[in-house]
């Protein structure tokens, strides 16, 4: 460790060492003639070996080669510009991809000490939970010592006065700005002395977005009154811009969360203990030195304390696993159910995402590499002089990885600035919140100059070989990249050609239920604390006015409502494998009204509580050799069995439905749905008004289905459009590899074709012995590259809605697409080799 | 680029620091002045090259084994004095003993074979 520093010392004082033993040097010959002894060896020697011994000759050799690499490109601007555009796209992709991971998953929100911050979930043996109910969270809060302050959210929609669609709200606990240091852009925000208070009047926060986007940024509105489901409150304030909160999409509004029953009259969020209803979210802040397990340990205890008090409420060994909370977590939404919480499939679609745009990396690599041994081959004079004047191999090898090191980092910071144009592209068709930083931090950058390092090795690996081996034919190297270019955007082209063929079969057929005309309204009952009787009377005359609607087809009642972002699944294990049941409870009208068809057996009807219908997939996965008639399921009887209708996942097409009759307690949760004759939009706006003339107080959320699915398509066409983008830069990046490929060989055998064609060889022989070089390289390619995208579909298909994994239309057309463009960019310069003289050809060496 | 070929050692490698650090415990010492006391006491069988001495000097600078300073020369020239630091002391403590191990080793070998 001191030898290092003392290594260091040297270098930085190395100008003035040298001078001292020069002078040491001068001194000792001087002796020596002094006393006539032998005369000095090469001073300049034992300078360098003196020098050799400080450690730091490798940077001489280092300046010394970077010099030299910069001049080599300063002198070729074309091969220069060629390579650093080339390696940009490939490296631009990847830092743009791994800055949006970087955003979501590695940087920290933009709040006060975000290390600090835990989010808690509820989790039992049996049981799991994203939500607390909010006394349990406040007995949480009043009771910890190992965290310094708890912060809860509860998220709700509620209609405004201002004639838009219903808003984004967050109900906050009173320290959530304070505790997250958040700025007011203008007024102030929710503060625990002054919101807390029993006599405080009702107030909102508005988000910088909604302010700007509503009001048009008027300082005005700051004191004014505004209308929450009829409500009126006092605006406080603004929030900065740059404040994020805790999740990442942004609410519109924020309000005290001890004001919730306010605005949703009737509401017992304050005092439900029921895991049934909405709770909150909750994070909680760890006191400095205080492990997170520590503050698990310490809420269990406390958990376990508060069941003696609501032992049906909450489970028995109820654990509140923390997770970090000062991290935007990608749209999580409010999930329970029994078992264990499915698997996160975020990683292995990031995975994926991941590996097809390094394959585009891969192709710039495998371009670079092909350009760099065409170099190769006009500075053999220069090399070969280079080892006639005693280079050895190593130091050959060395200098032309600098050279590829210098393009690389020229690359990733071409990269970076294609990045930032990709990312910015990408936060404007995606509406993200205005407090993202696109900017790149120092992750990114490291990131990129990682990349554009390992990318330099990957890249100048070729023409390293080519002087190692001294070897100068290029032929076969050159042919494996090309085939590597192939392979890498044929797999491109193929997963984008199934993605679009899945939007395309996405848009023509149906998901198994009828989506286009129905129309789903949800007044959410339990969030105004209805009973179920209260809520029976409710939903008995929504349903009965709907369905005296002229244009109402059919009404239905659920507890799911399709496609509505709201699962509740059971896990059951299967012939030793797990099944994640989509469970529903419904009215007897709910096939009829959805289409979906009952293909054995009977539906529902009001005396069939002891029964369930199950999915045709279910019946298949559970009893594949018997009759699922009369089978016993989770304490059911099976009476019918349901076309598959994947309401819940629209995207899994493994996904599997048991349907239950609904009871009175599932009231307060239900979702009305109605099957429209004629456009559904004008239904909506007429179950508006009955909605509104039933209990005013009520503000039912009236959704489209069709507007849902459109949603989940253009997530899917979104993604096919961007792989396509890949895919089409990886062909035109292989296609540019194809050129290359075809004029090394005619320049390299003008000879030969001219004795060709002196023998007289017709045109098409000529062109055959060119092309002759690309058929196993491209066909080898291209074979590789559908095995491994044949692999990726695997993946993709549990990922995006209706992606087959063996399409062979996408697979043909990837092919077709391919050699057509390979042969026409083959054709270009094999024109070259029609053209040759065979004098002239045969005259030049 | 410099051609390189390695100097044939005048003494066995190693033995090179020994000897340095040995006649640097009488004192400080300039370069010329290590390479005569060498030359001498070893009855001028050993003869230390500049080409070996100085680089071996770098070294034990860069290990901490000697210190480098300024000073007068009898000839009333301004060059670099080395003297031991304890570091180097210990140094030379472990390389002596070493030393003395391997010369008794082979002597053991020379005299029992």
């Amino acid at each position: 460790m001191l030898e290092l520093i003392r290594r260091l010392h040297f270098l930085l004082t190395r100008r003035r060492r040298e001078r001292e033993l020069d002078d040491e040097l001068a001194f000792h010959r001087e002796m020596a003639d002094r006393a006539a002894a032998t005369p000095l060896g090469d001073s300049v020697r034992i300078r360098e070996d003196a020098r050799e011994t400080w450690g730091w000759m490798w940077l001489d050799r280092l300046a010394q080669d970077l010099a030299y690499a910069v001049r080599l490109l300063v002198r070729s601007p074309g091969f220069a510009l060629a390579a650093v555009a080339t390696l940009g796209v490939g490296i631009g992709v990847n830092v743009a991809a791994f800055g949006l991971f970087n955003l979501i998953a590695l940087k920290p929100l933009p709040v006060r000490d975000p290390d600090s911050l835990l989010r808690f979930e509820r989790r039992a043996p049996e049981a799991y939970a994203s939500d607390l109910a909010y006394p349990h969270m406040t007995f949480l809060a009043d009771h910890a010592t190992t965290v310094s302050s708890v912060l809860a959210i509860h998220q709700a929609r509620l209609a405004t006065d201002r004639g838009e669609k219903p808003i984004r709200v967050h109900f906050v606990t009173a320290n959530y700005f304070a505790d997250l240091g958040a700025g007011a852009a203008a007024g102030r925000l929710v503060q625990p002395g002054l919101d807390e208070v029993a006599d405080a009047g009702p107030a909102v926060v508005l988000s910088h977005a909604y302010w700007t986007r509503q009001f048009g940024a008027s300082a005005t509105i700051v004191g004014a009154t505004m209308r929450l489901n009829g409500r009126p409150a006092t605006v406080l304030g603004v929030a900065s811009e740059e404040f994020s909160g805790l999740t990442l999409g942004s609410p519109d509004v924020w309000a005290p969360i001890r004001q919730q029953p306010y605005f949703l009259e009737g509401s017992r969020l304050l005092e439900d203990m029921s895991a049934e209803t909405a709770g909150v979210k909750m994070w909680a802040r760890r006191r400095p030195g205080v492990a997170p397990a520590s503050v698990e340990a310490e809420l269990a205890a406390l958990t376990a304390t508060l069941r003696a008090q609501y032992p049906d409420q909450l489970w028995t060994d109820e654990t509140l696993p923390s997770f970090p909370g000062g991290y935007a977590t990608m749209g999580r939404g409010t999930s329970r159910g029994t078992g264990s919480p499915p698997d996160d499939s975020a990683l292995a679609f990031l995975a994926l995402g991941g590996a097809l745009v390094l394959l585009i990396l891969c192709v710039a690599c495998a371009n670079l590499g092909g350009l760099l041994l065409a170099r190769g081959v006009s500075r053999e004079r220069e090399l070969s002089i280079r080892v006639a004047v005693g280079a050895g191999a190593g130091r050959l090898v060395r200098q032309l990885f600098t050279e590829s090191v210098l393009l690389g980092l020229l690359g990733a910071a071409s990269g970076v600035a294609l990045s930032s144009v990709l990312l910015r592209a990408i936060a404007i068709v995606s509406d993200a919140p205005e407090w993202l930083d696109l900017s790149p931090d120092w992750r990114v950058l490291l990131f990129a100059a990682g990349l554009g390092m390992l990318s330099s090795l990957l890249f100048g690996l070729a023409p390293a070989l080519q002087v190692v081996r001294r070897r100068h034919g290029t032929r076969r190297l050159r042919q494996a990249l090309v085939a590597v270019q192939v392979a890498a955007s044929a797999v491109l082209l193929v997963v984008s050609g199934l993605l679009l063929r899945a939007m395309e079969r996405g848009s023509s057929t149906p998901p198994g239920f009828n989506y286009e005309q129905v129309v789903a309204i949800a007044p959410r009952l339990s969030d105004y604390g209805f009973s179920g009787g209260a809520s029976q009377v409710y939903i008995d005359a929504l349903t009965r006015r709907l369905a005296a609607h002229p244009a109402a087809a059919a009404v239905a009642i659920a507890t799911v409502p399709p496609l509505g972002g709201v699962r509740s699944v059971a896990r059951v294990e299967r012939n030793g494998a797990p099944v994640d049941v989509h469970l529903n409870r419904v009215d007897p009208n709910y096939f009829r009204t959805m289409r979906i068809p009952i293909l054995r057996g009977r539906g529902l009807a009001e005396s069939d509580a002891r029964a369930v219908v199950v999915s045709e997939s279910l019946a298949l996965r559970y009893w594949p050799a018997e009759d699922p008639l009369g089978q016993q399921y989770d304490g059911h009887t099976v009476i019918g069995v349901a076309g598959s209708a994947r309401t819940a996942a629209l995207q899994d097409s493994d996904a599997v439905e048991a349907y239950y009759l609904r009871t009175p307690d599932d009231l307060p949760v239900a979702v009305v749905l109605v099957r429209s004759t004629a456009d559904p939009e004008s239904l909506a706006a007429a179950a508006a008004g009955v909605a509104a003339s039933i209990d005013p107080k009520v503000y039912a959320d009236i959704r489209l289905l069709k507007s849902a699915f459109d949603e989940r398509i253009r997530q899917t066409k979104m993604s096919a459009l961007a792989v396509a983008g890949l895919g089409v830069s990886a062909m035109a990046l292989a296609c540019l590899g194809i050129v290359g490929l075809v004029a090394y060989t005619v320049s390299q055998r003008t000879r030969e074709i001219g004795i060709r064609m002196a023998l007289g060889a017709p045109p098409i022989h000529v062109l055959s012995v060119v092309l002759g070089q690309l058929s196993h390289p491209v066909m080898g390619g291209l074979i590789g590259g559908m095995l491994a995208a044949a692999g990726l579909s695997l993946l993709l298909r549990r990922e995006l809605y209706g992606v087959s994994h063996l399409d062979p239309v996408a697979y043909l057309s990837a092919a077709g697409v391919f050699v057509a463009v390979a042969v026409a960019a083959a054709l270009l310069p094999a024109r070259r080799a029609l053209k040759v003289d065979p004098l002239r050809a045969l005259r030049t060496d | 680029m410099p051609m390189r070929t390695t100097p044939k050692p005048e003494m066995p490698p190693g033995a090179l620091a020994l000897l340095v650090l040995r006649v640097l415990q009488g004192g400080a010492l300039h370069g010329y002045a290590i390479a005569q006391r060498i030359h001498l006491l070893s009855s001028e069988v050993l003869k230390v090259e500049e080409g070996s001495l100085y680089p071996a000097l770098q070294r034990m600078l860069l290990k901490g084994w000697v210190k480098a300073d300024w000073g007068i020369s009898e000839t009333n020239r301004k060059v670099r004095f080395y003297r031991l630091t304890p570091l180097g002391r210990k140094q030379l403590e472990v390389e002596l003993s070493d030393f003395d191990r391997l010369t008794e080793a082979i002597r053991s070998v020379l005299r029992t074979a």
